[in-house]
This record gives C-alpha cells, sequence and structure tokens, in this order.
C-alpha cells in the first residue's frame, strides 16, 4: 500500500470519529432542546413546582441550583487555586509531593455517588447539618477541588518559565513573582476551568441526593435574613436543585405533566450549561486582554 | 594562523581596557547539575564598570557560570554550586545571602526578550512598586529616563499604555534593559541577549551596552565572538566547563596564550 494511500485511509478515519463525536453531541442537544424548549415558558422558570397537580414550575430548583453553585465556588475556588500553586510552585519533589498529587487524582476520579454517601455519614450525619445546602456545598466541594488544583496547577506550569525568571531576576520575592506575574497571566486558563467545572457541579445529581435533599420547603423570596428558616438564603435548609429535581419527578413523581416538567428542567439544565462555557470562552478572553494592556 | 588572527583584530573596534578595580571576584567556583560537573574550578575577576564577556561553544559552562553570579540556579532543584563568588567581601554562593537583595543589585536580561504580558510602562514600574515606590510622578520620571536610557523613550512614549509584547524584538529585548536599569543595579547580567534578534537590533543593543558600561558593571555570554571583540574589554573563553583563558579583549584575540584559544577565535570550531 503506498503511503498516499494509508495517508487518506488515516485521514478519513479521524475525520469519521469526529463526525461521529459531533454528531453524537449535536443530536443530544438537539433532542434535549427540540422536546424542552415547547415546555418552556416564563412562568415555567418564576412558579413553585407542583407535588401533585400538573402546571409546577421550576423556580426554587433553580435558585437552589445556583445558590449551591455560588457556595460551593465560594469553598473550592480559594482553596483550589492555593493547592494548585503549591503544587506548581513550592513542592519539591518527593514523597511528599507525589502524595498529594495521588490523593488529588484519587480524589478526582472517585465516583460522584461515593463521595455523596461519605458526605451523608460525615455532613449530614455526624454534624448534623441534615440535608442542606450546606452538606451539599461541602460535598461538591470535596468533587470540585481536586478540579481546580488540577486546573491551576496546570495554568502555572504551562507558563514559560521565562516568565518566572524574569520576575525573580528583577528581584521580586518568589510569592510576589506568583501574585503580580505569573498568576494574571495564567489567570484566563485558570478561570476557564473554573467555569467549565462550575457546570459540572451544576449539573451533578448522584452527590445531592443524600445531601442537599429531594425537596425544599417554602420559600419566601422576599426574606433576605440567611438566619431564618423560609429564606432562600438559608443554609441549613434542604435543597433540592435541578438536576436532583429531574430525577425526582421522574422516578417519584405523581404529577400529571411529568414529561413536561422533565423536559423542560433538563432543557434549562443544558441551556445553562452551555452558557457556563459560552461565558468561559468571552471572560476568558476579556481578562486576557485587560491584563495584558492594549494590543 | 597569522592571517586568521588579523582578520580577528580587524573587528576589534572596542575601546582598549581601562584598568578598572575588581567588582566580583569568583574563585575555585564549581558547579554540578547533579552528577554532570557543569563548570570546573573557574577562578576570574569581573572589573568595575567595564564589560566582560564570556565566549565559548554551547555547553561549555558560560550561561551556568552567568546564572551563578545572581543565583538564577536556584530555581534548578538539581543544581549545586561550590566555590567562592566574593562580591563587596560578602561570598555570592553562600546559603545565607539575601537572593532578593542580591538581585536588585545585579540584574539580569536573558537571552529570549521576557517582557511581562502587561503594558510597557507597567513592565517598568512592576519592580519598582515591589520596592515601596508609590509616587506616581516618580514612577512616570524613572520610566521616561529607564526608557530614554535605552533609546526606546521615541519609539514607544505615545502607546505606554501598550502591551509590551506588541513591540519587535529588539525592542523587547531594550525594555528588559530598561526594567533591570530602573533598580538602579550595580552590575547586569546579560545571557546571550542578542542571539534571538536581527543584526540591526543586535547593533542597537551593542551600541547601548557600550554606552551604559560607564555607569555599570556589565557581563555578557555571547556566542558570538565579534561581538566580544567590538564591545567587551575582557574576554573570557571557557570550553567543556574551564575557563581556559581571561584576559583583555585585546590581549585574548591578537596573542592568545592556550592552544585552544587561538583554535576557537580563528573559527577552527564551536
Amino acid at each position: 500500500m503506498s503511503s498516499k494511500v494509508t495517508n487518506r485511509i488515516a485521514l478519513s478515519f479521524i475525520v469519521l470519529c469526529a463526525l461521529i463525536m459531533a454528531g453524537t453531541l449535536a443530536a443530544l442537544l438537539g433532542y434535549l432542546l427540540v422536546k424542552g424548549v415547547t415546555s418552556l415558558s416564563w412562568s415555567f422558570l418564576t412558579s413553585e413546582s407542583s407535588s401533585f397537580m400538573a402546571g409546577g414550575g421550576i423556580k426554587d430548583q433553580l435558585w437552589n441550583s445556583f445558590y449551591v453553585l455560588i457556595i460551593t465556588m465560594l469553598l473550592t475556588v480559594p482553596i483550589g487555586v492555593c493547592g494548585g500553586i503549591y503544587l506548581a510552585e513550592y513542592a519539591r519533589p518527593g514523597k511528599l509531593t507525589s502524595y498529594i498529587r495521588s490523593c488529588v487524582e484519587v480524589l478526582a476520579s472517585l465516583p460522584s455517588i461515593v463521595v455523596g454517601m461519605f458526605g451523608m455519614l460525615i455532613f449530614v450525619n455526624y454534624f448534623g447539618w441534615k440535608y442542606s445546602v450546606l452538606s451539599g456545598a461541602l460535598v461538591l466541594t470535596v468533587f470540585n477541588l481536586p478540579v481546580i488544583v488540577r486546573v491551576t496547577e496546570d495554568g502555572f506550569r504551562s507558563l514559560p518559565l521565562h516568565q518566572k525568571e524574569g520576575g525573580l531576576a528583577l528581584g521580586l520575592t518568589h510569592w510576589h513573582t506568583i501574585k503580580t506575574i505569573l498568576l494574571p497571566a495564567a489567570f484566563p486558563s485558570i478561570l476557564t476551568g473554573i467555569i467549565l467545572s462550575a457546570g459540572r457541579v451544576f449539573g451533578e445529581s448522584a452527590a445531592l441526593l443524600f445531601t442537599a435533599g429531594l425537596s425544599t420547603p417554602n420559600l419566601n423570596f422576599t426574606n433576605w435574613n440567611p438566619a431564618s428558616s423560609d429564606s432562600p438564603l438559608n443554609l441549613f435548609r434542604s435543597a433540592e436543585t435541578l438536576s436532583v429535581h429531574i430525577w425526582a419527578v421522574n422516578t417519584s413523581g405523581i404529577i400529571p405533566d411529568i414529561q413536561r416538567v422533565a423536559n423542560g428542567s433538563a432543557a434549562v439544565l443544558v441551556i445553562c450549561v452551555l452558557l457556563f462555557n459560552l461565558i468561559a470562552r468571552t471572560v476568558g478572553k476579556m481578562i486576557n486582554k485587560k491584563l495584558s494592556g492594549k494590543q | 594562523m597569522v592571517v586568521q588572527l588579523e582578520n580577528n583584530v580587524s573587528c576589534f573596534t572596542g575601546t582598549p581596557a581601562v584598568d578598572t578595580p575588581v567588582l566580583i571576584d569568583a574563585e575555585n567556583v564549581n558547579i554540578y547539575y547533579g552528577d554532570n560537573h557543569a563548570v570546573k574550578q573557574v577562578s576570574m575577576p569581573i572589573h568595575e564598570k567595564s564589560i566582560t564577556a564570556l565566549i565559548g561553544p554551547s555547553g561549555c559552562g558560560k550561561s551556568t557560570f552567568i546564572r551563578t553570579i545572581n543565583r538564577m540556579n536556584d530555581l534548578i532543584a538539581t543544581a549545586r554550586c561550590e566555590g567562592n563568588i566574593d562580591y563587596h567581601g560578602v561570598n555570592i554562593l553562600n546559603p545565607k545571602v539575601d537572593v532578593v537583595q542580591l538581585r536588585k543589585e545585579i540584574g539580569m536580561v536573558f537571552q529570549q526578550p521576557n517582557p511581562f504580558p502587561k503594558s510597557i510602562s507597567e513592565n517598568i514600574q512592576l519592580p519598582l512598586k515591589f520596592t515601596g515606590e508609590r509616587n506616581k510622578k516618580k514612577l512616570k520620571e524613572i520610566t521616561e529616563k529607564c526608557l530614554r536610557q535605552v533609546g526606546l523613550w521615541d519609539e514607544v512614549k505615545d502607546r505606554l499604555d501598550r502591551s509590551a509584547t506588541g513591540l519587535s524584538g529588539g525592542q523587547q529585548q531594550r525594555l528588559c534593559i530598561a526594567r533591570a536599569l530602573a533598580l538602579k543595579p550595580d552590575v547586569i547580567l546579560l545571557d546571550e541577549p542578542t542571539s534571538a534578534l536581527d543584526p540591526v537590533s543586535s547593533s542597537k543593543i551593542e551600541e547601548l551596552l557600550l554606552e551604559l558600561k560607564k555607569d555599570y558593571t556589565i557581563v555578557i555570554v555571547t556566542h558570538n565572538m565579534q561581538q566580544a571583540a567590538r564591545i567587551a574589554d575582557y574576554t573570557a573563553f571557557f570550553y567543556q566547563g574551564e575557563l581556559v583563558e581571561f584576559g583583555t579583549t585585546k590581549t585574548l584575540f591578537t596573542r592568545p596564550e592556550k592552544k585552544n584559544t587561538a583554535d576557537y577565535i580563528s573559527g577552527r570550531f564551536g
């Protein structure tokens, strides 16, 4: 077989694989959106879900999803970014470092249902926080932390060495070099990683089943005092998120319009994740431009 | 042989060395990367307010040696240094030396121009702000002064807020030199500063260095023998980790003592 023919075969095979991948994605998205968009409406997004009558919405679930996400990110980003900086910049190669790194890898590859069980035992039972926003967010933190660590470490490692040398050669301390030169330079890639991981956290369900719960108390969206029990900001109330809602409605729902609610919720979920991805790209580019001065 | 040496003499246009006091004195310096003995028993002086060139073929240890003078090799986990490099009565290689302070006094410019991906003025002001300079007027003054010193002011004065990565390679390298000057160092180390640049930019940098040596002590690593001959007052020839010969540039290029030196500068190898 001539090398030209081999070349063509290889090319066709690779293009075929790419098409299969893109086709699957397009079909899946199309299916979800086409089926779901018809049930989307403003009232669907802004009305409360109903337990046995038709016509319920997803207001509380949508809010819970975002609220749990924000709390998770507040916990993960600082710890994860610092951990990543430690691994990339300070950790000397050795037993401790490789131990930490393998812990991060194992943590990242744990099945989410297992992390959920762990969360139930520790946060829900042992600490007695019951099914709550806090338990859910902490479990998602366990789940998301290794991702942020990895993203930060990779972001720092992909910077050219001469940037760090440049900073140090100017008499900057290591920390100041990290703070003023390396972190801004790595920021766009770290931010992209954070937002992409946000999409994953937003869509997580298994880990939340036993930690954030399958129900939401009646929320009063005019009461923003985090200490009161019907406030949307209360950390110690149970909080059914959107993806958990999809699961719950499908497995044990007794409402007549299960299909409509499930399809609509799925569409909202997918649209949100798509938005995260788009935002990740544009914000990353914008910040990169801003930090590096006008071109 | 004589003819070839004559050729080299003709390219020697640098000012003849004036004997200035020794500022940095290296004695029996050995540098290892793991088991690799990269620099062997090097002893040489670096004279104040003059240009000292380190020449030699690739892998001869000249870059390793210059990176040791401001302890940049600390970044390499496997690197290990022994010996004594005296600077104002202190051994630079002493682990107790404050490397941050040391690098403020002994600045460095690298082979690859490495401006930070920030605006041109921020590139110069960043290290100044670190040292505690907050006065905006003063910062602007120093920025202008340093950019003038490297002959970049007229080229960039209208776009100080633009990204430094948009400059040409030669401009970037001059910005890196300006950035090092802003800290008022004693010594500027340059590790092959022109090897990534075109000939016109290179000759601008050479002129700049000749200007700067009036106020600064300059050590330059170069692949380019003609460059050493043109600008250096003193030249050190490194070969396989050893310092083969050190002397005034004129002596080294016209009457080299060692056969290796003569072979290298006449282009027999390297």
